[in-house]
């Protein structure tokens, strides 16, 4: 009898199967979306979904219906220590459908340390996100919007310094000597020498900021100064313009292709596939607004709406179709069956095996 | 004990292959032995009749039986499979149904190294077959059949 030796730490867990090949099954709690795929597809039956969904409705404070949270999910995995996923290492033959099933990375087997993700045979979801740095103006709102906090975007700004351009000269035969430019000027950049017969004005390049103080102030209009920063008008958009750097990085583990960068970003930097296509609908007769799908949603793709100030009742929930990646983890949640989701495509690679296309297509709707 | 089992177990093995038309060299660096050794077995010297008994008895048992007592004589798996191919009594085949899920539980039970793992489901080369069924028995999805070919 080969047995499987089971190791949990945390909220995490491996199972492992050493034998002629190393099978190791991982269990990343805080990536899981608690969609239960895992669990209907089992071919052993090895995997149960814990229904903490329900539990944290009963957690949830009427302060929290009423004020509109936003990140009530992250908040409440942090402090609450029942992992989504229970696998009974006696049972289970570790042979990865969880994992190959599972639309992001909490279940992931490995064979001699190779997942099963980069090994051919095994099918995969054609689901990707991207960020393209050419296109990329680094604002930050993918980030900020990312309701996994899989984007990191690092900013390089540019010197100060280098963003003050432009072009100052004085017209001698204009020039008075007055010296009222060189009090006004506040980089101390113009010096003037009002000595009859000597008279001078000198503008030290070097410290000049081209705040067009010393233009402005001219009796006779001698000095010609314009400003490049300002003078680029209106926001620009255009990439190849920005003058901020930097780079962009998606945690591929934590990133559940729900699209939120996609919808931000103001240029097309961001880019994502979902691994289903399908319909998400929230009965508004049925729905109590409880806020268990809010919970339990790893995409923000259930929310209350923008509270209309203290007070106000959030008396029904928004869906937002583009951002769901169909995981009907809320329909689970909802104990007013008042969700209805529904996977009707699913994207993958081809498999040769029965029992796997078989499992893919029972998954679908 | 185990050591005169051992010698009865390449004797036997030894006989099929003469009887196989195999010359005393090949059936030699088959069993990686000397050449005069096998000479000898082949003549019915330096060896009691004893051993070739319990080595036949042990032969004779049930598919299982025999493999893991095979296991048990000689130390090297590679030697254990070397003899248990040669002197079964039968032949078998294996299938394996679409119901196969991949999960490799039967390429490590197999002693005989008889399964692999193709495109997400296994594949047997029925020749290596013993017949102990070890796989069958690991099959989450009693997706191995083993058939003994009977010969008219």
């Amino acid at each position: 009898m080969i047995r499987n030796l089971k190791e949990v730490k945390d909220n995490n867990f491996d199972i492992t199967r050493s034998a002629d090949e190393v099978r190791k099954l991982s269990f990343n709690d805080h990536v899981c979306l608690g969609c239960g795929i895992c669990e209907s597809t089992c071919p052993v039956e090895a995997i149960t979904l814990n229904e903490i969904a329900i539990d944290s409705r009963n957690r949830l404070s009427n302060d929290i219906y009423f004020s509109g949270h936003e990140k009530i999910a992250q908040n409440f995995h942090d402090d609450f220590d029942v992992q989504r996923v229970t696998v009974n290492e006696s049972k289970c033959v570790l042979c990865g459908m969880c994992s190959g099933l599972c639309p992001v990375d909490a279940l992931v087997l490995t064979i001699d340390g190779v997942p099963i993700r980069e090994i051919d045979a095994y099918p995969h979801y054609n689901a990707f996100s991207e960020i393209d740095d050419d296109e990329c103006v680094y604002c930050k709102r993918c980030e900020v919007a990312c309701p996994r906090d899989a984007i990191v975007i690092e900013r390089v700004l540019p010197d100060r310094a280098d963003l003050v351009t432009g072009e100052i000269n004085v017209d001698d035969d204009e020039c008075i000597y007055c010296g009222v430019c060189e009090e006004l000027c506040p980089a101390e950049a113009i010096v003037v020498d009002k000595e009859t017969g000597k008279e001078s004005i000198v503008i030290d390049k070097d410290k000049c900021v081209y705040c067009l103080v010393c233009k402005k102030s001219c009796p006779t209009n001698a000095i010609k100064a314009i400003c490049r920063a300002c003078n680029y008008g209106e926001y620009d958009l255009d990439p190849s313009k920005a003058v901020v750097k930097g780079n962009s990085v998606i945690d591929s583990e934590l990133c559940v292709f729900c699209g939120w960068c996609e919808g931000v970003c103001p240029t097309d930097a961001a880019k994502h596939k979902k691994p289903f296509k399908g319909s998400i609908e929230v009965d508004q007769d049925k729905c109590q607004a409880c806020g268990a799908c809010v919970d339990i949603c790893g995409c923000n793709a259930l929310a209350f709406p923008v509270s209309s100030g203290p007070g106000s009742r959030l008396d029904h929930i928004i869906a937002y179709d583009d951002y769901c990646v169909r995981c009907k983890a809320c329909a689970k949640a909802c104990p007013n069956d008042a969700i209805t989701v529904k996977r009707t495509e699913i994207d993958h690679t081809p498999t040769n095996s029965a029992t796997w296309t078989d499992a893919l297509n029972a998954i679908k709707d | 004990m185990p050591k005169h089992i051992a010698s009865g177990l390449k004797y036997l093995a030894a006989v099929k292959l003469k009887d196989a038309g195999k010359s005393h060299q090949v059936i030699a660096d088959e069993l990686g032995v000397d050449r005069s050794t096998i000479s000898h077995y082949l003549n019915g010297r330096n060896l009691s009749w004893n051993s070739i008994d319990v080595a036949r008895t042990i032969v004779e048992l049930c598919p299982r039986d025999f493999l893991k007592m095979t296991e048990a004589i000689f130390e090297e798996p590679e030697q254990s499979r070397k003899i248990v191919n040669i002197c079964r009594e039968s032949n078998f085949e294996v299938i394996i149904e679409d119901s196969c899920i991949g999960c490799g539980l039967c390429v490590s039970a197999c002693p005989m190294k008889t399964i692999k793992l193709e495109s997400l489901t296994a594949h047997a080369d029925s020749i290596q077959c013993c017949g102990c069924q070890l796989c069958s028995d690991e099959c989450p999805t009693n997706s191995i059949k083993i058939l003994e070919i009977e010969y008219d």
